[in-house]
């Protein structure tokens, strides 16, 4: 028995010697502040029980086409959980931070949960906001991140577009349809959550382009009183993207448990805190079911569908001299 | 500046609700005035408001605006412009070897400590498009520009590179110096030219699947570099393809898999021969043409290569035929003359990382007190130089030359980090002779295997 207890506190004794502390960087976009603060704390503590080490997550939030760059000049991010996949296709395409196959790494296209673009109107809605034509009303005013620096801007800009050009008929009259929006807009803020102290703590606009989330954030943080939230007759799918930097996590020897912690968005704890946070999950049925009343019922529409894919839709829209530049004179 | 606007509208705003209850009852058409003047209020305020917002997000990127970045790390010290699209870069190189032969003729000293390399690498990107590099070499006994080149980046498909830098021919040879499995390039290296002048034109395309090079250059012989000037009328084409099948192929067990296809066409007529000599791992020389030789007329070079990695496993092979056109004299007559070599080598890192063409990169550093050791990498290779028999006896002497190496070496590099590294290699090379050779060389190094044991302490960032 003396002998087996001895056994026991050497094994312990070594466990403990070897027992590692992590540190990861998640480089993530405006609005996942919260999502990540409560999955961190999940994630560390099943790592910590799976393998005896200690894992710390420090994140970092920005516009999400601003924090590619980020990465890109050199931020030793071991992911990035970014608002589009057109910006982690930025890693690899100027940087070869990450194989160009990237997305196919994790399940449903490397996007662990999906949001939509909502309006967040003021109480009442005292200018009458149902869909994307009211906002195109003179005197209505509009706020909405910076498409250049803002993920969440560019599906905005993208939902506006498609229901303009499925309204109105092609693509010249959705480029009219979106520059008489961007005509409403008075600020641009760099990211959505910029934008949500805009409108909701400046109380600046008459509605608010928003990520579903961070419309149910802002009802949720500043009262459901002040605020509603208005569910346009067309959206746009969109699918917030998830990956491990290889080149960082290869430097850091951190591949692993960069991985592992990725992989741990799809469980079902990793789904209900994502549901829990307003995000749709994407792949547990239980935490589906479990926040599907959350979630408006709302026509969607996918970016590769409608525009081809990222790639394609930001060298359009998005790149120097696109779409978006033509239109928008500040 | 929020609040003190608000502050400077208080006062006005507050005699209107005072007075408002006060006032009597209003007609229609007052009411419409009031009801005007309250939403030209509300826009004034929301005028305001938009005004001071974008002071303030003005404010907040000013204060959030990156500032130019000064990286001490070992990479080198790296000064760059805050966007990124400029930046200057100081690295080092230094090369501490150790050599002890065993078993050879008592005549030769050869035992020494060598400085290999000693080299300041000053590199440079301006406007992301433009580059330079400059790298001064201070070790092997004199200081000497061993690159010096500008670059222009037109996109990943196509960059330009001009003046004096490495020929896009050698598989090894293109490895960088530091990250080489040895720490002597196989016996290959002497059959492919090293820096020259030029320009070339590179790139990748197909995502990165193809790699290519390909220049004119003033042409130097093989193993060697160019003196800083060509004079001659003739010039090289050299150019290399490397294919990358299933680069991303992610879980493919051939997503490190490099096939490669390098090779130079020119024309040569110098006043001396192919090469100076070519020389085994231990860095003796075992063959070297007679003093009257001259080149003259065509040369050429094919170079079939290889290379693989896959987590700690990385394997490198080349194979190259050497073509030359030589006159004993500048007078007599001409032959081709053939020259083959090849290579194959093997690394596998230990401690469990990634094996690399561009090193191995420790996922701890050597630290006692944290009881970490860095990695280790185990190394062998096998490498073997054939000098065409037709050389004998009118381009050198069989007396004093042998006309084939084949060496064999074994190797532990310890990364203490990926600054610091201890190399330890042992060599073995077995010498072949012609048929005319006497029994016994006439050159000491050739009358037994060459065994040499060759450390050396590697700084580089």
């Amino acid at each position: 028995m003396k002998a087996k207890l001895l056994s026991l506190a050497a094994f312990a004794l070594v466990a403990g010697a070897s027992a590692k502390n992590i540190e990861l960087l998640n480089v993530s976009y405006d609005p996942t502040r919260g999502l990540y603060s409560e999955f961190n704390k999940a994630f560390a503590a099943h790592w910590l029980a799976q393998t005896g080490d200690t894992v710390t997550i420090k994140q970092s939030h920005g516009g999400s086409g601003k924090q590619a760059r980020a990465v890109i000049d050199g931020l030793q991010a071991d992911v990035v959980t970014l608002a589009l996949a057109g910006d982690v296709d930025a890693l690899h395409d100027v940087a070869k931070l990450i194989p160009a196959d990237w997305q196919k790494r994790l399940p449903h296209d490397s996007s662990p949960y999906t949001s939509t673009i909502v309006f967040l109107v003021r109480a009442g809605n005292p200018k009458g906001i149902k869909d994307w034509d009211d906002l195109v009303r003179p005197g209505v005013s509009v706020i909405t991140p910076n498409p250049k620096t803002s993920g969440g801007a560019q599906w905005n800009y993208l939902a506006a577009w498609e229901f303009a050009r499925r309204k109105l008929g092609g693509d010249a009259a959705a480029k009219d349809f979106v520059r008489a929006l961007y005509k409403n807009v008075p600020v641009l803020d760099s990211g959505a959550r910029g934008s949500t102290t805009t409108f909701a703590q400046r109380g600046i606009g008459d509605v608010f382009i928003s990520w579903e989330n961070e419309a149910f954030f802002a009802l949720k943080e500043f009262g459901a009183d002040k605020f509603a939230i208005v569910v346009p007759s067309l959206s746009i799918l969109a699918q917030p993207t998830v990956t491990v930097v290889d080149k960082v996590v290869r430097k850091k020897g951190t591949a692993a448990v960069a991985q592992a912690y990725l992989e741990y968005l799809y469980s079902e704890e990793g789904q209900d805190i994502a549901g829990r946070n307003f995000y749709r999950p994407a792949v547990s049925a239980t935490a589906q079911a479990k926040y599907a009343a959350s979630f408006p019922q709302v026509e969607l529409f996918t970016i590769d569908a409608a525009f081809g894919g990222w790639t394609k839709a930001k060298q359009v829209h998005f790149s120097e001299g696109g779409t978006f530049d033509q239109i928008y004179a500040p | 500046m929020r609040n003190s606007s608000f502050r400077k509208l208080a006062p006005a705003l507050t005699v209107l609700a005072v007075l408002a209850p006060a006032a009597p009852p209003l007609g229609a058409a007052e009411d419409r005035a009031l009801t005007l003047l309250r939403d030209q209020i509300r826009a004034l305020e929301q005028k305001l408001l938009v005004l001071e917002r974008k002071q303030e997000i003005k404010d907040e990127a000013a204060a959030a605006a990156p500032a130019p970045k000064v990286t001490v790390n070992d990479k080198g010290v790296t000064l760059a412009s805050a966007d990124g699209a400029n930046s200057l870069r100081v690295r080092g190189l230094v090369q501490l070897d150790a050599r002890l032969f065993f078993d050879d003729d008592a005549s030769i000293v050869n035992n020494a400590f060598v400085l290999r390399r000693a080299r300041i690498i000053s590199e440079g990107t301006f406007a992301r498009r433009y580059s330079f590099q400059l790298v001064t070499e201070f070790g092997g006994g004199a200081v000497s520009i061993l690159d010096a080149n500008l670059g222009v980046a037109l996109g990943q498909g196509l960059q330009f590179k001009l003046g004096k830098f490495k020929s896009p021919l050698g598989h090894e040879q293109l490895q960088s110096d530091a990250w080489t499995f040895f720490n002597e390039r196989s016996l290959v290296t002497g059959l492919v030219p090293n820096r020259d002048l030029g320009v070339q034109a590179s790139g990748d395309l197909a995502d990165g699947r193809l790699n290519y090079a390909v220049g004119v250059f003033g042409g130097v012989p093989d193993g060697a570099s160019t003196n800083n000037s060509d004079f001659d009328n003739e010039k090289d084409v050299v150019g290399r393809v490397q294919v990358s099948p299933f680069r991303n192929t992610a879980g493919s067990p051939l997503q490190g898999l490099t096939l490669g296809l390098a090779g130079s066409i020119g024309r040569q007529k110098t006043a001396s021969g192919r090469t100076a000599g070519y020389r085994t791992d231990g860095q003796q020389t075992f063959f070297a043409y007679a003093a009257t030789t001259v080149a003259d007329g065509a040369s050429w070079r094919i170079s079939p290569q290889l290379d693989y990695r896959r987590g700690s496993l990385g394997l490198l092979g080349e194979y190259v035929l050497s073509a030359v056109n030589l006159r004993p004299s500048a007078t007599g007559p001409k032959t081709e003359l053939q020259h083959r070599a090849w290579q194959l080598a093997a690394g596998y890192v230990l401690t469990g990382e990634d094996s690399s063409y561009n090193g191995v990169v420790p996922a701890t550093n050597f630290d006692p007190a944290q009881g970490t050791w860095g990695a280790f990498e185990v190394a062998a290779r096998y490498a073997s130089l054939e000098i065409d028999d037709a050389v004998f006896p009118q381009y050198a002497s069989a007396a004093n030359n042998a006309n084939e190496a084949s060496a064999v070496g074994v190797g532990l590099n310890w990364y203490l980090s990926k600054a610091v590294v201890f190399k330890f290699d042992y060599y073995q090379t077995r010498f072949g002779f012609n048929a005319a050779s006497p029994a016994v060389s006439s050159a000491p190094v050739l009358r037994q295997d060459e065994k040499s044991f060759i450390t050396r302490f590697q700084l580089t960032f």
